[in-house]
């Protein structure tokens, strides 16, 4: 078998012992799916059929399936401003499995050697504790000669970009920022100043909120990077703190993201919750064979997707495309503030 | 800067709003009950009643029955005959409502303004839909109103601006808050003056209880009836004002207790369904977060849900409910033996209890096993968020008063 078959096939058996796992090793998991009625022997003929958890619950619990004396790192996500962040707790066997995931995700992308990098954000960035900061630092392990393209305020350094392609615009070089900024500074600096970053490969993350707002899409993003600027290597990819090691990249011609080998998505129709065929949108769930420390193997997170093939596109697999956000559920109600009311 | 919402005028500064509402209005300064009041807000009302305005907004139409000038009669007759003295007005009253219940603005300042206050009413900037309609209204109905009650009232708008609600607060012989724990705390940060004091609305939650023996002995219609009014009850303000029920206790043996439920959340689902009643999925979602988090928190026997409208959640303890919000349509419940067990869990913080197929006697039994010790009102279901002008234990009418006790002279006494 191979394809996505293939991938089923594989990750199922796995899938299923964690959930074993998980119930025996984190009472709180094991309260819930009792709650849900679900037998701690139940066979799992699919991956779709496996109990989700929503990601917004790791907000409020701390979900662990480690003791604390294991605990080698707390991962906050940044969720919205004001939100509660979430807390993911790694021990040093999934923090390393997530790490060697993410480098084998990365490698068809990038090679296998460190390129220079040039990072389209500003370094104080990485100073600022922020989720945006984290997501410079993990991606910066995979260049080397870090040269940021914006300055201490936030502003293009067209200075620093200039000196950067004229050390290293000659050979491959890694290019990385969050897709907004990429397309408002990279892109705008460049055709601007007649950059040529031909031999760059882009990789790129975040929402595409505030692109939609200016009318460009993904397919316009590729278009004008590689018409005005030569930068054709260009993926997108999509990925959380609750399940770090699932990172999906978007394949070479840009015709959707693609699952590593250790994940999987389920597009789940938000009424009936089951798995939605391909072409349909709905929520997306992650599903990933890593998370050991805490029950975070298969999660229901906020982001609206459609699956837009399977098996017949760069790579095998699903290839999928990420269309937004749910927007918050807010109560009406007398209290302004919704304090937690006090315990009888 | 402040602006001015009603009467519908250009900004102002606190000082001069105060100044101006510190002018006696033409024909005196206003009476409990006075007519110029009465007469304005019965036109207001009439205005909320038209078909299209109670289509658009159901919540108006609350109010538009409230401010009838049958039931503004009825109202004032009650505070007339307690015989405890004279009733006058307490001067000036600031009102801080709270954001996001449209209307309970209206309900404060109009009993206010009833009780013959001169009043100023502090609306959210974040107000909307029926309250922007409701000022509408007012404004409209101004027009056909004795001058006194454009002197006398004002309803603004100003953002995080602490001088001036430092100024009102100073200004002001009673202060009525609304909104939580956390809006009285914020408010009170600014004095009163000596002579002033606060009406205050701290968070509050209710509950549901059914008569098990009651739901077996009611008709098809009368089950049905019982889960539409349930249902408005629950679902209006998205479960989440003071007075949606969130918890619902069973009272009666555990075994037919379970056949009842069945019954009821079937009667209720056609009730969701017949009102198109649709949740959202951010909202199914934060659900789902709720539900699994209480169950992880060891509180839950079991989640069963009829579709994303209805969550039922089987509590392990009775006194042991999920904290906060839980997102609409969701609803922890338990059996419990009698009404002894139903009063043991309640708290301080509950404040409506809405129920089905109790008798009077069971009902009176209640009030009195819980002595005041919570729970302000024991309401049929379908009235759990019906405003009324007692609430959370207050006679707002004689809260909105003062009293003068006047002793005839010894002579005369018989």
């Amino acid at each position: 078998m191979s394809g996505q078959a293939g991938r089923e096939a594989a990750l199922l058996p796995v899938l299923a012992e964690l959930t074993r796992h998980h119930r025996r090793a984190c009472p709180p998991y094991d309260r819930i799916l009792a709650a849900l009625g679900v037998p701690a022997d139940r066979p799992w003929a699919s991956i779709a059929e496996l109990p989700w958890l929503p990601v917004g619950l790791f907000k409020r619990h701390a979900l662990k399936s480690i003791p604390d004396e294991e605990v080698f790192r707390v991962l906050s996500s940044s969720g919205t401003t004001g939100a509660e962040p979430a807390r993911i707790y790694l021990d040093r066997a999934t923090a390393a499995a997530q790490g060697r995931a993410l480098a084998s995700a990365m490698a068809p992308v990038l090679g296998s050697k460190r390129l220079p990098m040039l990072i389209v954000d500003s370094a104080a960035v990485t100073r600022s504790g922020s989720a945006r900061g984290a997501g410079v630092l993990g991606m910066a392990t995979f260049g080397r000669d870090h040269v940021y393209a914006l300055d201490a305020d936030g502003r293009p350094d067209a200075a620093a970009v200039a000196g950067f392609l004229t050390r290293h615009g000659g050979g491959p070089f890694l290019t990385f920022g969050f897709t907004f900024m990429v397309w408002l500074y990279l892109y705008e600096l460049a055709v601007e100043h007649r950059f040529d970053l031909s031999n760059g490969v882009l990789i790129h993350s975040g929402g595409w909120k505030r692109l939609e707002e200016r009318s460009v899409d993904n397919a316009t993003l590729r278009r004008r990077f590689a018409e005005d600027t030569g930068l054709s290597r260009i993926h997108n990819y999509y990925g959380m703190v609750e399940q770090l090691g699932s990172v999906f990249v978007e394949g070479p011609s840009g015709d959707g993201l693609y699952c590593p080998d250790a994940a999987d998505v389920v597009i789940r129709d938000p009424l009936t919750w089951a798995s939605q065929p391909t072409g349909v949108p709905g929520l997306i769930e992650v599903v990933s064979i890593l998370p050991r420390s805490y029950p975070g193997h298969v999660l229901l997170t906020d982001d609206v997707g459609v699956v837009d093939g399977v098996d017949d596109g760069d790579r095998p697999g699903k290839r999928f495309r990420v269309l937004g956000r749910l927007p918050r559920a807010e109560p009406r109600g007398c209290s302004d503030t919704y304090a937690e009311p006090a315990r009888r | 800067m402040i602006q001015q919402r009603f009467p519908a005028a250009g900004d102002i500064e606190a000082p001069v709003l105060l100044e101006e509402l510190g002018v006696e209005p033409d024909g005196g300064p206003l009476t409990v009950g006075d007519p110029r009041v009465v007469d304005f807000l019965a036109g207001f009302a009439g205005r909320l009643l038209t078909p299209g305005g109670v289509r658009r907004f159901p919540e108006l139409a609350s109010l538009g029955f409230f401010l009838r000038r049958a039931e503004i009669t009825r109202t004032l007759d009650r505070l007339g005959g307690d015989g405890t003295g004279l009733r006058f007005p307490r001067g000036l009253v600031f009102h801080v409502p709270p954001a996001n219940v449209d209307t309970i603005f209206v309900y404060s300042w109009a009993l206010s303004a009833l009780a013959g206050n001169r009043n100023v009413v502090r609306i959210s900037p974040r107000a909307a839909g029926a309250a922007e309609r409701a000022l509408e209204a007012l404004n409209e109905a101004l027009a056909e109103a004795h001058p006194a009650v454009r002197r006398t009232q004002r309803m603004v708008t100003y953002g995080h601006d602490d001088a001036v609600t430092a100024a009102l607060s100073a200004a002001c012989d009673l202060r009525v808050i609304w909104g939580g724990d956390r809006s009285v705390t914020e408010v009170r940060r600014h004095p009163l003056a000596p002579r002033a004091r606060d009406l205050t609305f701290p968070d509050r939650t209710s509950f549901a209880a059914i008569s098990v023996s009651g739901w077996q002995q009611a008709s098809e219609a009368t089950r049905a009836e019982a889960a539409l009014g349930f249902f408005n009850d629950a679902y209006w303000f998205d479960q989440a004002a003071c007075a949606s029920p969130r918890a619902l206790f069973w009272l009666g043996e555990d075994d037919a207790a379970l056949v009842a439920r069945g019954e009821f959340f079937a009667h209720l689902r056609r009730a969701v369904d017949a009102r198109r009643y649709v949740t959202e999925p951010a909202m199914a979602v934060q659900k789902r977060v709720a539900a699994y988090g209480a169950a992880a928190d060891g509180l839950l026997r079991s989640i069963r849900l009829l579709g994303n409208e209805i969550a039922m959640l089987e509590l392990v303890d009775a006194a042991a409910l999920p904290m906060g919000w839980m997102g609409a349509g969701t609803f922890p419940q338990a059996t419990v033996a009698g009404l002894d067990a139903l009063a043991a869990v309640v708290g301080p913080k509950d404040q409506t209890c809405s129920y089905f197929g109790f008798g009077p006697g069971e009902l009176d039994r209640l009030a009195h096993l819980l002595g005041g010790r919570g729970i302000d009102r024991v309401v049929p279901f379908g009235s759990a968020l019906s405003f009324s002008a007692v609430w959370d234990g207050y006679d707002l009418l004689a809260e909105l008063t003062r009293l003068t006790v006047l002793e005839p002279p010894a002579a005369s006494r018989g």
